[in-house]
């Protein structure tokens, strides 16, 4: 966009700045109840009790944090859950965009039927899933291992990951296609040279979908990582600050906190190709 | 560029070719309108292989094996062979039907799935239009908030939204000066304060799978519809929505399924349920009944439930699409 | 469009003859004397007091035992119900000792996942000192399933300082309470008076219970809920009177737990309130610091203690341990008043064995009204496994809160919570 184009488009839009005022405010809004939650694992014992809702603390501690990267073997925690995260974040995303073609843009039968199971897989409470599934993982020879996590999160992301992927495979123009074809691209050049990087903005939303969804899992890490604590997950330190009669809440505050932020480091990494996406690609 | 599936895909290219000169029976009906990609007869299987053994072993045999256990006795000491299983035909059914409380549950969870999709949709979309009319940084500012909020573990998020609101020791009381007026008291608002936190960690989702949607728009059509004056009301009605629609159905499918299944929300803000029930839904419910004291056949039978009311749901959804002639 | 889920269900119930899967997780009967114990711990958020405690068991344990090597995890209390469900699934996971909380005793028995070790209690020395409520807390059916590692009881917490402005004496009765309650709150109206719970089923328990009520009543080997009758409705009624405007508003208080009424206590906003001797720690970590006692909660008439809830965790052996004999050996070894002693020092966890528990209470003031709750004869709850179905379907909260959110009366709620508990009772059989 040239100088010109620039200053037509701030004339022509004086709505911006009233939009970017709001975008601003409501990121205020939104960011919090972070903001409280990070707080809360600043303040000093007593004061979340204390009656006295400040915005701000007087005395930060950083007690609640020492309570949390005290925890036995804290740093393997977070290398499992990032193997985890990011085992998941590759395998589905590659396999789902294989699939999401493959229904896309191909008519065969059970196509409609096939769509269907996907989305039905994921209508059944998890809760009740985790008893044939433990038994299944069983058979497998994965319980107590890494393997027992990845491999459902792969399961319970992908189908979510094939439908969405769906919405961006289908928006690339057909012509496209051709136009690849007449060029003499082949089927595999078209697939990952063209379709891939056109789709990679859907990829990288889905991404974000599937990494938070395994990063923050409880409920699998409880039932499948029985006896080998080595392979435990960083929600589990979270849940050691969670004392039926008397929880630390700001243990789980800071233990969130630190949580929250390798999603947040790994979504600006990932941001720039959510942003940069189709619409340059197409106009070359 | 290697990918990791060129090597699968390459001999495939050939058999494919032989493929399509004598089509197989199931495909030929297709193959007559052949399209660029496709129409080969059993191509597309070979890209749905990897996903199709992941979800046939993961997803579909456990949920045959449900199916199965909701019509058995089966509690832990059966599945930790304390005690042999037994067949009971539907009685599980029977008792999850044959509760009333189960039926104002469902009625009051369709309704409150309802509200919390409507309103996660409308916040989404808002905000993802909003972020293509401001610049790069407020909109890296506005996303990195709304990331943060969809990262949050669900359980702090409740936590935090219920200290936010607490009667004694909230801020938000205090500044709207409500005094000590209690939210998860009443049934409406303690159901409203949950829906806030739902609506709250979960529009990020439709918002940034929106904007990538909109990203995916050729920026000249945006441009022509912005120089031609129009709203952005009507930007979106006549040209965002209907090129989105693909997305925006994903958006749906997946914000019906996951608010139909809230648990974690309602159970900690309303502490399990609220005020001697009031707010349960569907998934918690399933949870005190039957999940909580390993009572799996009950439990498998609600989810068999709960499965087929959503599918329900969805196939209506996806038939009204339809008419409107968008096809899956 | 198909449905292939209908064809699912269809198929399933053609299938219906093979059934689902399950695991065999028999006794086992080998009995190793050498080799690897693997032992679970509940993980505490200050966790290295206890480990230390631990640590000096086992290192003497190992000595004792040549050739045998005692490996010990930490687990979360928050996963505690999957992981020991899954380890009775996969006895190739489990553990061969475990601390589990009391009242999951009889659940964990029908489960077929604790060993009986009936036997060597009796035999075991120490095991003559246990506290009576203690050891029905490990008790299922007449027979023993573990040890009792600790005890956890409720008393009532008072602000000296409100107490002294006021002129007022810590109350003698349970209607005293209720009075002294009003008190406080018609002079002071920023505070409540007694904080109570409409979700704090434990804070409850005791004034059933004073009152001659029972939660449940034993015939043969099954309970009857006896939560309807006129006992125990008397508790009810005295104990759902406390939420109003004069008290603790209902409001506010119907959805309390206990831990939110420790925390309005602790933050200063209460004048009394029912908590434990776990709940000291958070209480001097508040505002009240310095500026509050505990008494024994009282009864109905003068000078007696109302029947506490006696909670805690205990010490057992799964059924699939292949070294049945060390295994027992060690869990005598984690309970051992030794071990119980330290641990109090370590952990502040209350022993469950009597003359020790009045060693601690000599050295350590604070817990002197827990001490005597527990003499005067704490209560635990029946001890079926439709026990946990009952807690955790929230039977008795949501009793209480029909009762005080006004839609329901005493006789309706407790009726309809008898049904429910009966129901609950027949289906753990």
């Amino acid at each position: 966009m040239t100088v010109v184009n620039l200053v037509r488009g701030f004339v022509r839009r004086p709505g911006r700045t009233a939009a970017e005022a709001a975008a601003l405010v409501i990121a205020v809004v939104v960011a919090f109840p972070l903001y409280w939650m990070v707080l809360g694992a600043f303040r000093p014992a007593g004061e979340i009790e204390s009656g006295r809702p400040r915005p701000w603390t007087l005395a930060p501690s950083l007690d609640s944090f020492r309570r949390v990267f005290g925890q036995q073997e804290f740093g393997r925690y977070f290398v499992n859950s990032l193997v985890v995260a990011g085992s998941v974040v590759v395998v589905s995303g590659l396999v789902a965009f294989l699939a999401a073609t493959a229904v896309t843009r191909f008519r065969f039968r059970f196509r409609t039927t096939l769509l269907i199971m996907f989305l039905v897989a994921q209508m059944v409470p998890v809760e009740a899933l985790a008893i044939p599934l433990f038994f299944q993982l069983r058979n497998l020879g994965l319980l107590n291992t890494l393997g027992s996590l990845i491999l459902p999160h792969i399961a319970f992301s992908l189908p979510f990951a094939i439908w969405m992927l769906r919405g961006f495979v289908k928006g690339v123009p057909e012509a496209l296609e051709e136009a690849a074809y007449i060029d003499g691209a082949s089927r595999v050049r078209f697939l990952w040279q063209i379709l891939f990087p056109l789709v990679l903005p859907g990829l990288v939303a889905t991404s974000v979908f599937s990494f938070i969804s395994a990063w923050n899992d409880f409920l699998f890490a409880k039932s499948f990582i029985i006896s080998d604590t080595s392979q435990s997950t960083l929600p589990m330190a979270l849940l050691v600050f969670f004392k039926p009669d008397d929880p630390d809440w700001g243990g789980v505050m800071a233990a969130s906190t630190v949580m929250t932020v390798p999603v947040l480091v790994f979504f600006v990494l990932v941001q720039r190709r959510l942003v940069s996406g189709l619409a340059g690609a197409v106009k070359e | 560029m290697t990918p990791t599936g060129v090597g699968a895909a390459v001999p495939s290219r050939v058999r494919v070719r032989r493929g399509l000169s004598r089509p197989r029976g199931g495909s030929r009906k297709y193959d007559a309108a052949p399209r660029p990609f496709g129409g080969a007869g059993w191509h597309p299987w070979l890209y749905l292989a990897p996903a199709l053994v992941i979800l046939g072993g993961l997803l579909l045999y456990p949920i045959y094996q449900l199916g199965l256990i909701s019509v058995f006795r089966y509690t832990q000491a059966q599945v930790s062979g304390g005690e042999p299983t037994a067949f009971v035909g539907v009685d599980n059914y029977a008792d999850v039907f044959g509760d009333e409380q189960f039926w104002s549950v469902l009625l009051a969870t369709v309704l409150f799935a309802a509200a919390c999709v409507v309103s996660t949709l409308a916040v989404g979309c808002a905000l993802a239009v909003l972020l293509t009319r401001v610049r790069a940084l407020p909109r890296l500012v506005l996303m990195l908030a709304a990331l943060g909020a969809w990262a949050t573990p669900a359980v702090t998020g409740s936590t935090v939204w219920l200290f936010l609101f607490d009667p004694d020791f909230g801020p938000v009381n205090r500044v709207l000066g409500l005094g000590d007026h209690s939210w998860t008291y009443g049934r409406y608002s303690a159901f409203l304060l949950v829906l806030l936190e739902v609506v709250w960690c979960s529009f990020p989702f439709v918002m940034v799978t929106v904007y990538a949607g909109i990203r995916a728009v050729p920026s000249e059509v945006l441009e022509a519809a912005a120089l031609d004056g129009a709203s952005p009301w009507r930007v979106w009605r006549s040209v965002l929505a209907p090129m989105l629609r693909p997305v925006l159905t994903v958006v749906t499918i997946q914000s019906v399924i996951w608010d139909f299944k809230v648990f974690t929300q309602i159970y900690v803000m309303t502490g399990g349920g609220g005020i001697a029930g009031q707010n349960l839904v569907l998934n918690v419910y399933a949870y005190q009944q039957a999940f909580a004291s390993s009572q799996y056949g009950l439990g498998a039978a609600i989810g068999v439930v709960t499965l087929l009311v959503l599918l329900a749901v969805t196939l209506v959804y996806l038939r009204l699409l339809r008419r409107q002639g968008e096809e899956l | 469009m198909k449905l292939p889920v209908p064809a699912f269900l269809v198929a399933a119930l053609f299938l219906a003859a093979c059934a689902p899967q399950t695991s065999t997780n028999s006794a086992s009967d080998k009995d190793d004397r050498h080799g690897t114990l693997r032992v679970w711990l509940f993980q505490e958020v200050g966790n290295e007091p206890k480990q230390k405690v631990v640590d000096s068991v086992v290192a003497g344990f190992e000595k004792a035992h040549q050739g045998t090597r005692v490996d010990v995890e930490y687990i979360p209390v928050d996963t505690r119900a999957q992981r020991v469900k899954a380890a009775f699934n996969d006895p190739g996971s489990a553990p061969d000792v475990m601390e589990y909380g009391n009242t999951d005793t009889a659940g964990y028995v029908h489960d077929g996942g604790l060993l009986d070790v009936t036997r060597e209690f009796g035999a075991w020395p120490a095991a003559k000192d246990t506290d009576p409520t203690a050891k029905q807390s490990v008790t299922v059916a007449g027979k023993v399933y573990g040890a009792p590692f600790y005890v956890g009881v409720r008393a009532l917490y008072y602000r000296t300082d409100v107490f002294r402005e006021l002129g007022l004496k810590p109350p003698a009765t349970l209607a005293e309470v209720a009075s002294t309650a009003r008190r406080i709150r018609a002079a002071r109206p920023d505070l409540y008076g007694l904080v109570v719970g409409g979700a704090y089923t434990y804070g409850a328990m005791p004034f059933i219970w004073a009152d001659g009520g029972e939660l449940a009543t034993a015939v043969g080997g099954s309970y009857t809920s006896a939560i309807d009758s006129a006992a125990a409705r008397k508790g009810i009624k005295q104990y759902t009177s406390l939420f109003g405007d004069d008290n603790c508003p209902a409001a506010k208080c119907a959805g309390f737990g206990g831990n939110d009424t420790v925390t309005a206590f602790a933050a200063g906003k209460a004048g009394m309130a029912i908590g434990g001797d776990f709940s000291h720690a958070a209480v001097e970590a508040g505002a009240v610091k310095g500026k509050y006692a505990v008494v024994p909660l009282p009864g109905v008439t003068a000078g007696s203690i109302a029947p506490a809830f006696a909670g805690g965790n205990n010490i057992g052996v799964l059924k699939s341990t292949t070294h049945r004999t060390l295994a027992v050996r060690l869990m005598e070894e984690l309970t051992s008043k030794k071990t119980q002693a330290s641990m109090f020092d370590a952990m502040g966890f209350l022993p469950t064995f009597t003359d020790v528990r009045e060693q601690v209470a000599a050295k350590e003031p604070f817990v002197k009204p827990f001490v005597a709750t527990l003499a005067a004869g704490a209560r635990f709850v029946p001890a079926s496994a439709g026990w946990s179905a009952i807690d955790s379907s929230l039977v008795l909260p949501t009793m209480f809160q029909e009762v005080i959110s006004g839609k329901k009366d005493v006789a309706g709620a407790s009726e309809e919570a008898a049904k429910k508990m009966d129901s609950a009772f027949g289906a753990a059989g």
